[in-house]
């Protein structure tokens, strides 16, 4: 009898030391608790039991064999403590559930957890016996259970720690790549690609807002409906991440499109696009750290792509300045380059052009030996219209110069002319007269130009016989002209506004008034130092202050 | 910096990529071209063969992401075979192996795709 005793210790004995050997060779948690339980299971013939582990303080099963998971689901919140077997709400469950044995596991330190089991099959109940020799077999398990739980810890952990460092790695790579693509196209392309690779994603889309216009740079939406949506919800005004289950009436729209997270894409604070993303393929939330990490690869996109944008405008910029530069020196070209010498009438000019290219225009034209024609014109505006209108009077007067109508006449075509190139209501004011070497006179029409001064004994009169501004409308009333004999000293101004309007820093003119007193003052001196003088004054009187307006001015003086 | 380059192999109607060095968003394009240039072609059944890639980061993996959907339209798969642990662990880490058929050898992915054609031929 003591024999069969014996072997059926040794039996016990030899399967404790397999069953040991077994659950310790694996960190496999799930392996070794299905070992355990099945151990029980077969040792007391029973046919259903559970294993719960205590987990940060609360105990949860982790196994269970027989038991309907809907039976599972009812196991009580338990603590983790010394007396949880004898909790109530424990008692209850295995009441119901027809667990009639339970014995803790528990590590040197530790409550590890519980095991439970059902009737055995035999429908005898658990004797001391039975409970010492459970014990015996948790407690060969409780260290293999708790080693294995420790590592599947430090594996999650680990884990994390990869995500973490891969998202990083994937945050300074974008930032690295961002800053060498020239368009926007490619960063957009390229953020898809780390936002779909990251998170799974199979519908997504990327908008930017550039000057009140929706740019879709990726879709794989339906473009003119994405394009309504953005519209319609005001989707501009999204500071936010918008989640799946913030997606209310209001953003209905991209609900229906099969979006489920809206994250704006904002430069200092400011929304400068979106970034829309479909479900996950493995269909988990988008969690915190997601979205954070959407919102950092979003920054550094669109801070890219508004960085490309401003480039690309100062380099417009800068064509445009040379553009303006080259078209400034053109315009200069079209002024006399050498004034024409006449035995009668010293002549001198400036033309001092502004910061831009402007509308200003003098011109002296040789006609014979004996005849020259000289002209002023001031274009209305600045800029290239302004210019380009002046460069057009400058082409009818070198031809109409050569043409032998009289003066009046030639006025009233140039007017017609001007009248049929202009639509914008630009005007030109014009001035010009004929000049006779050897008889020493003038024949001019002033077409609503700035009076030219004619300085005579200190005293002034002003050229203003002629008629309408050019431009305006087509000639009706004829220009009349008016000649005058000069005498030796004469001296004879023309100027635009740019002379007697030029600012000083408080914003006073210089004005006619002084202009005149001025020339009165210099009308001793010859041609080149009449001119010298008004630009020295004009200057002095607006130091300190930017050139607003081209100045040109024409002296003549009579020989 | 590491490089990347691709070269591809047809064996029947099954198109074998074989990807070399670092798969970034600096040479993602690369590979992008690569299977533009396949579905161009109409051929759908594709195997990526990764034993000389050395690192792979998201914008990589997006380029399979965004490109997998029209090839199994068109009846056509990518498989994936032949990874380094460190490679297979970024897949791994991002849920790919959900989504994607992950082979250890080319001949196993193969031997799929061939096995799913005379399943289909019956």
């Amino acid at each position: 009898m003591s024999d069969t005793k014996n072997l059926k210790l040794k039996r016990n004995l030899t399967a404790l030391v397999d069953f040991s050997r077994i659950i310790n060779s694996s960190i496999d948690l799930q392996f070794i608790l299905n070992n355990v339980l099945l151990t029980c299971l077969g040792k007391f013939l029973a046919t259903r039991g559970l294993i719960a582990l205590n987990e940060n303080g609360v105990i949860r099963v982790k196994h269970s064999k027989g038991i309907s998971d809907k039976l599972i689901e009812k196991f009580p919140l338990l603590d983790a403590g010394d007396n949880c077997l004898n909790s109530d709400s424990l008692k209850k469950f295995r009441n119901s559930a027809k667990l009639k044995a339970a014995e803790k596991i528990s590590s040197s330190d530790d409550c590890v957890g519980i095991v439970c089991l059902g009737e055995k099959l035999n429908k005898t109940e658990y004797t001391q016996d039975d409970l010492e020799f459970l014990k015996t077999i948790l407690n060969i398990s409780a260290t293999a259970i708790q080693n294995s739980v420790r590592i599947n810890e430090l594996q999650k952990v680990n884990r994390e720690l990869d995500s973490r460092i891969q998202r990083l790695n994937s945050l300074f790579e974008l930032s690295k790549e961002f800053g060498l693509f020239s368009e926007s196209t490619k960063v957009s392309k390229l953020l898809v690609f780390s936002l779909i690779g990251q998170f799974l994603i199979q519908k997504f889309a990327v908008v930017v807002f550039e000057d009140g216009k929706i740019d879709i740079l990726e879709s794989k939406f339906d473009k003119d409906e994405l394009i309504k949506v953005v519209e319609e919800s005001g989707s501009r005004e999204i500071t936010e991440t918008i989640n799946v289950e913030e997606l209310d009436e209001k953003y209905e729209g991209f609900k229906r499109l099969g979006i489920n997270l809206i994250v704006p894409m904002q430069v200092q604070g400011k929304t400068k696009g979106l970034i829309l993303l479909g479900e996950r393929i493995n269909k988990q939330p988008y969690s915190e750290t997601d979205i954070e990490f959407i919102y950092s690869v979003g920054s550094l996109a669109i801070i890219s792509i508004e960085n490309k944008r401003l480039f690309q405008e100062e380099l417009e910029k800068r064509k445009l300045e040379e553009e303006l530069d080259l078209a400034r020196e053109i315009q200069q070209n079209l002024l006399p380059q050498t004034l024409p010498a006449y035995s009668s009438y010293d002549i001198a000019a400036l033309n001092m052009s502004s910061k831009q290219v402007g509308g200003d225009y003098y011109d002296v034209i040789p006609l014979d030996e004996n005849k020259f024609c000289v002209a002023i014109a001031d274009v209305s505006g600045k800029g290239f219209p302004a210019s380009l209108l002046m460069a057009n009077i400058q082409a009818f007067l070198q031809i109409i110069c050569r043409q032998k109508v009289n003066l009046p006449d030639a006025t009233a075509l140039i007017n017609d002319l001007i009248c049929a190139n202009t639509s914008d209501g630009r005007f030109i004011t014009f001035f010009w007269a004929l000049m006779d070497n050897a008889a020493r006179k003038i024949t001019y029409v002033n077409a609503g130009h700035n009076p030219p001064l004619l300085i005579r004994d200190g005293k002034i009169t002003k050229l203003k016989k002629g008629g309408m501004i050019f431009g305006v409308m087509e000639t009706s009333v004829p220009y009349i002209s008016e000649t005058i004999s000069l005498k030796k000293d004469d001296v004879l101004i023309l100027f635009t506004d740019g002379v007697s309007e030029a600012m000083n820093v408080t914003g006073e003119e210089f004005s006619d008034e002084r202009l005149e007193k001025l020339v009165i003052d210099l009308s001793s001196k010859n041609a080149d130092e009449i001119v010298e003088g008004i630009k020295n004054e004009v200057q002095q009187f607006s130091k300190g202050t930017d050139q607003s307006d081209d100045i040109t001015l024409v002296v003549l003086k009579v020989k | 910096m590491a490089e990347f380059s691709t070269s591809v192999v047809n064996k029947g109607d099954v198109s074998i990529i074989y990807l070399k060095g670092y798969l970034d968003a600096h040479t993602a394009p690369a590979l992008e071209d690569n299977f533009m240039k396949l579905i161009d072609e109409n051929k759908f059944k594709i195997i990526a063969n990764f034993s000389e890639l050395e690192y792979i980061s998201s914008a990589g993996l997006g380029v399979f992401m965004a490109y997998i959907e029209k090839i199994r339209d068109n009846k056509g798969d990518i498989k994936l075979t032949n990874m380094s642990e460190k490679v297979f662990n970024i897949f791994d880490l991002l849920g790919f192996p959900l989504l994607y058929e992950i082979f250890k050898t080319e001949e196993e992915a193969l031997e799929k795709f061939n096995e799913s054609k005379s399943v289909g031929n019956e």
